[in-house]
Parts: structure tokens; sequence; C-alpha cells
């Protein structure tokens, strides 16, 4: 009845509304619940169909202040803008696609309305492909080139997951996962192309190790070093896939897959102050 | 999705970081198998999140009101990790009264004698053996197969390894495995069919089922599969060769996308995406849409885009995302994990269309919480029970509100599971102060 599926790789919360938003990949949905929602409970909207442009939807935010839903979906490699309160086979009003994009398996979005900014984290083993987080106008659309791109050694980015975004402090916190992926498997020729001696990354040595970085929304370009940095023995995490906050309690939160666990850290000085001016974006900190 | 949020205790990171080997960087295997250990010993302390549901008798501990460290190198305030198994597969020797269970949270096999477990007793069952480590390969395993004829242990990684691995009878620790076979990604069920030498992986996105020899190893590719639109499969999950009759049946959620859409079988990998596969020539109305669960039962040799011999599907057969299925062969029952509302519905083998369950076992009494795997041997129904920490055995002709013959425990009766079940992403609901996680 939650036409939810066990494969949901992305989550929202709208507070204004009080709704939470997951993607559908198995079946090609984006759903919303009411934020009560418990148990066998079924969605208050779900968008699905022909006109929709859904392929594979890994990853949702919502923009509460211009009613817009963003939606990453790395199936037709691109972008979908919704109307926040789409329902049925709603046609995007936006959408983001094309080689000028950079964008190949998007699996994190977030967006910033108070400096229009859409940011999202994409990866690719692709020669020329970038792997790493892409800035764009908040109101971009077709193939349009990100405005900005962090990758590079220095941003110790190999691969990533899903991102958040404080719009109070212009924060991105991304989930950088950096295990790795296999190769494509071709039914009929499994893993063509490779040595037969070859042995695949065990999911118990999975290359180096991930951490949850933060950059700025606005300043940060290029192979930016993180401003911010939870990673280490002491952290507990080896692979985050995902990121959260809550900035009332200074809170970074952060579900690890190899642990099957989630983990919060107290991080109160990357968070707008209570009482305090404005902590700007120019306060993040650079570790 | 579960509203309440339950916590370990920062107590618990604590006592695994003093646990490491001194003077050498822990691996992700060490920290993973040492937490494990200490946790365990700990009890699996548990708290609630501040601000939330804080009903029941969870004790409360205090929590930190501050960690900071240069670099980021910090240890967590709150941690939620359930230090216990939790059930997944299950498969039954009755030829040497074994039984065993993948474990989906700590990433370990389970052997079991099948007699294991009591109707009254409150704590965990010793386990003959524990595959687990990180030479095994065992991860976010989810079917299991034994081959007692010979000797052979098999599971399936459902997501990240996208392997899987085999192991001898009587392996146990930190093992490698004698074989490991390449799959596709998301394959959930194994159907081992011992007569054939072969075993059937259900596999989630490309609505499929992949059958492999049974000696299959590294890259070999499947002898034959049955995929395509007239399958009616839709993100299949259980699966069952029943070689009496020289069937397959499938247990299928319902997520379906069509085969245009099917760009790859693994999510890992940017290459396959539809531009590349066929430029910009594709359908933009080829898209997903949910169909009713359903069990859906092949002929034993289907090969390729074939319709279902039948299929059970309907509201009047309350099929609900189902997950682990089993043919019993002699009494010509199909019984099925109703994951959706916590219950086991047993069908004539030959249903077909929307017909009503011969018998469910449902209600308090049962025991049935998030059904993952079942199996049927000696008269008696297994049920991997993900959402509480236990197996619950069964007998075959059971039905409606009753309580199980035998209760096996891998936890303490009382400790709570997180659900967590490959966790890749979070948000937090600011009104409820609760950190929501898909799984």
């Amino acid at each position: 009845m939650t036409h939810l599926s066990r494969t949901t790789h992305g989550i929202a919360y709208d507070a204004t509304n009080d709704e939470i938003v997951a993607p559908n990949p198995l079946a090609a949905a984006i759903v919303t619940f009411r934020g009560g929602a418990t148990g066998e409970e079924a969605p208050t909207r779900t968008i699905q169909g022909a006109r929709t442009g859904l392929s594979r939807p890994e990853t949702v935010a919502v923009d509460e202040k211009n009613n817009e839903l963003f939606v990453g979906d790395p199936g037709d490699r691109r972008v979908l803008v919704y109307k926040r309160d789409a329902d049925g086979d709603a046609k995007p009003v936006r959408t983001i696609q094309g080689p000028k994009t950079k964008l190949l398996q998007v699996v994190g979005i977030a967006v910033d309305p108070k400096r229009d900014v859409l940011v999202v984290s994409t990866y690719s083993r692709l020669p020329g492909g970038v792997t790493g987080l892409l800035m764009f106008g908040r109101t971009d659309q077709g193939d349009v080139a990100p405005r900005r791109v962090i990758a590079g050694p220095k941003s110790g980015i190999t691969r990533l997951r899903q991102i958040a975004l404080d719009p109070e402090t212009g924060a991105i916190y991304a989930a950088v996962i950096n295990n790795e992926y296999l190769p494509p498997y071709d039914i009929d020729h499994p893993r063509r192309g490779l040595d037969p001696g070859v042995e695949l990354p065990s999911p118990w040595n999975t290359g180096t190790e991930g951490f949850i970085g933060v950059w700025d929304d606005e300043k940060d370009d290029g192979d930016a070093p993180p401003r911010s940095i939870i990673k280490g023995r002491s952290t507990g995490i080896v692979h985050p896939a995902g990121v959260t906050f809550n900035a009332r309690d200074g809170e970074v939160i952060a579900p690890d897959a190899v642990w099957n666990g989630l983990f919060t850290f107290l991080k109160p000085e990357l968070f707008a102050q209570p009482g305090l001016p404005e902590r700007g974006r120019n306060e993040i900190p650079v570790r | 999705m579960s509203r309440r949020i339950v916590l370990t205790s920062a107590v618990v990171a604590g006592m695994w970081l003093v646990a490491m080997p001194a003077g050498r960087a822990p691996s992700a295997a060490d920290v993973f198998v040492a937490t494990t250990e200490a946790a365990e010993n700990a009890d699996g302390a548990m708290c609630m999140m501040p601000g939330g549901d804080a009903s029941g008798d969870d004790q409360q501990i205090a929590i930190p009101t501050r960690s900071d460290a240069e670099r980021g190198d910090l240890p967590p305030v709150r941690m939620v990790v359930d230090p216990y198994p939790s059930f997944n597969g299950v498969a039954v020797d009755a030829t040497n009264d074994l039984v065993m269970m993948s474990d989906t949270n700590r990433k370990s096999l389970l052997i079991y004698d099948r007699a294991a477990g009591s109707a009254t007793s409150k704590q965990a069952a010793m386990a003959k053996q524990q595959i687990m480590g990180p030479d095994t390969g065992v991860g976010f395993v989810a079917g299991v197969a034994m081959d007692p004829a010979h000797r052979e242990l098999f599971t399936v990684n459902n997501d990240v390894e996208d392997r899987l691995v085999v192991f001898d009878y009587d392996a146990r620790g930190n093992v490698t495995p004698k074989r490991l076979l390449y799959v596709p990604h998301q394959s959930w069920g194994i159907a081992f069919a011992p007569r054939r030498g072969v075993m059937a992986l259900s596999v989630q996105t490309p609505n499929m089922y992949v059958v492999f020899g049974r000696e299959a190893t590294k890259f070999d590719a499947p002898i034959r599969s049955v995929r395509g639109p007239k399958t009616a499969m839709a993100d299949p999950h259980g699966i069952y060769f029943d070689e009496t009759h020289n069937e397959v049946v499938v247990a299928n959620h319902g997520n379906f996308r069509p085969g245009e859409l099917i760009t790859s079988y693994t999510a890992y990998d940017a290459r396959e995406s539809r531009q590349e596969r066929s430029g910009n020539a594709f359908d933009e109305s080829a898209r997903g849409r949910f169909v009713p669960s359903s069990i859906t039962v092949y002929d034993g040799d289907a090969t390729g885009d074939v319709a279902p011999l039948r299929a059970i599907q309907g509201p009047t057969s309350q099929i609900d995302w189902p997950m682990g299925v089993a043919v019993d062969e002699i009494n010509n029952e199909i019984v099925v994990a109703n994951n959706g509302d916590n219950s086991i519905l047993i069908f004539p083998r030959t249903a077909n269309g929307d017909m009503q369950p011969r018998r469910v076992i449902r209600g308090p009494l049962t025991g049935i919480k998030g059904p993952m795997g079942v199996a049927i041997a000696k008269d008696e129904i297994w049920v991997a029970n993900f959402g509480d920490h236990t197996a619950l055995v069964f007998p075959r002709l059971a039905g409606g509100n009753v309580a199980p013959r035998r209760i096996l425990r891998n936890a303490p009766a009382g400790k709570e599971t997180s659900g967590f079940g490959n966790p890749y992403a979070v948000a937090y609901d600011t009104k409820r102060r609760e950190v929501l996680v898909p799984n």
C-alpha cells in the first residue's frame, strides 16, 4: 500500500508542509506521505506515468520556499523539477539534461532557495566523466553547463552519494562513500573484458575510507578540499551513504552501509547560532 | 515506515574503540567485527532519541553534550547499531537436521540444530557455526541454500557485493569461500535444484530470474534466464524450484518498469544509461507502474520471455510484499512470507488467480514480524523473522492466531531491532525531531 520499494536511495522531509517524499526507482515513481505516516499507509500523492519523465529516480529535494520538487534520475541522466504538489502523471516544469550538464549517475540533490543554487552529486567511470558536486542555478533548464564543479584529488571524492544543504549557511553536506563499484554485468558475458583472474573488490575491502565533507555552495569551485570533515577511526563510519543534519542541536547524521547503522555527530560550529547574528557561509570553517 | 528510532549508546562505541589492536590502523573489517563483538558484550544497551517516544522500558543513557576533534576524527554522540543478527533467508537440511539463516545485519551465516529453540526460552540460541568476516564475501546477504549431498552452503548478496558465495558444510569464522560467483546486481533469492544440479536466482531490477549450474564460478554466465514483459515478474524476491512438479515459483512485490528502462544489471555504472544504449532514440512514454503483488509460477525449463503457467494475485489472495516463498512438494502447498501484513499465507500448489489462501498464520500470538525467509521440512514451517530477532517454527497445518511451536532467538527476548537493511539515505523531521531512514 505504501508504494515504497526495498530499494530507496533518497528521502526528503518538507517541514513547511509536514510531508515525507521518497523515490521508488523500481517503479519509476515519487511518493509523498503525511509527516506522521506510520505502518502500511498509502501515499497522499504519487508522481508516476508516461508524462513524468521518470526512469529511475534516485534522489529528491523539496524547495519549500518556491514550492518545487527536485528529482535526480540517473536512468536518463537528468534532473526533473515538478510543482511541489504534483500528483499522478504530471509533467515536469523544468528538466536539466544533456552533454553540457555533466549529469551521469545522479545520486544526490539539494536546493538552496536563498542563493538560488541547485547542487547535484554525480559519479562516473566514463572517460571525462565527473565524480563530484555540480552547482547549477536553481531555475536552470535544458542542456546547460554547471556553473561550478567541485571535484578532484584535493576534494577527496572518489565516489559519493546523498547530499544535504543548509540554506542558513550555504553549507553542502556530502556523503562521500568512496567505495569501489563493480563493472557492468552483461547477462550473456558477465564482466566482459575483465581478466578472468581478476579479483573484484570485496564488500569488506572497498577502497579508500569514506567521510562526510562540507563545502560552500557559492564559494567553492574546482578541486576544493572540504571546509569541514567527519572522517577517521573514532567516527566509526567507513562508507557513509547518506547525510542529513539537525541544525537546532548542531548535529550531523549519517547512515553507514558497512555498519548497517546510523551515526550522529555534534558539530555546532557548522550551524547558525540562535541569538547571534546569522552565521553566514563565509564562516564555514576551513579545516 | 517505522516512527520509532532506537539508539544504541555512545558507551558501546567507546567499548569497541578500546578493543582495537594497538599500533596499527584498523581496517574496515577489523572495526566491524570488533564492534559487533564489543556491542554484544555490552548487551546491546539501547536508549531513545531525546524528544522521541520514550514509552517502554528502554534504558536511558546520558548523551554527551558535545563532541569535537581536530581534523574530523570525532566519535559519534549517538549511534544506532543493532549488535545482534537479523535473520533473512532460511534453509533446512532435513537429512542432517540443520537449519541455516542469513544475517543481513551483522553480515554472517548462522547454522543451528534443526531442533534448536523452544516455546518458552528468553535467551538466544547457540549457533553451531557462524561464518563471518572480511574474507567470507558475506555482506548484505539474502537468499540461502544447503546442499547436503555435496556438503555445501550457498548465500547470495542482494546489494553492494553482487556475488554468490559457497562454503563447505563445516566452515566457520572468517573463511574464504570455496567458490565465488559474480551475479547480477540485486539478486535476492536462491532456488536450489539438487537433482538438476542448478540454482535459480531472482533479480529485482530487471524483473527476471537467472539459472546457473551448481558449480558455476567467477564470471560464468547463466545457463538461461526468464525475463521480459510476458513473464509478469515485477520486483521479484523469493524463488523456489519445485523439482517434483518441474516448476519455478516466484514472489513479486509489484514494482514494475518496462524492459526499455532496464538499462543495466548493476546500479553502479554510468555507462549503461538509455542514451548510451540507443542514443536519444527511445520512447519517452515508457515509464514505470505499480502492479499488485503476486506469486507467479513458470515451467521448470522455461527460458526467455514466457508467460507464467499460473499467477496468484489480487485482493482476495492477500498477497502483500511477499518475500520468501517455498513449496511443500509432498502436500502440494505454496507457503509465502507475507511481509506486508506480518503473516504467512498458505495456498494450494495449483492456486491461480485472485484466490483466497487455504490457511493464514497471522496475529499477535504468532510473533510474526517482518517475515523474510520461509522453509518447509519435516512437517514444520520455518519463518525467518527480520523484525524480531527470531526464527519461528510452526506445525505444517498451523493457521490463524497461534503461537509457534518453537522460537529460535538470535538475541535475548525483548531486544529491539533497528530494522535497517543497507541504509543509503536519511532525512531529519524537524517537527517531530525524528530521523527518517529508508531501506
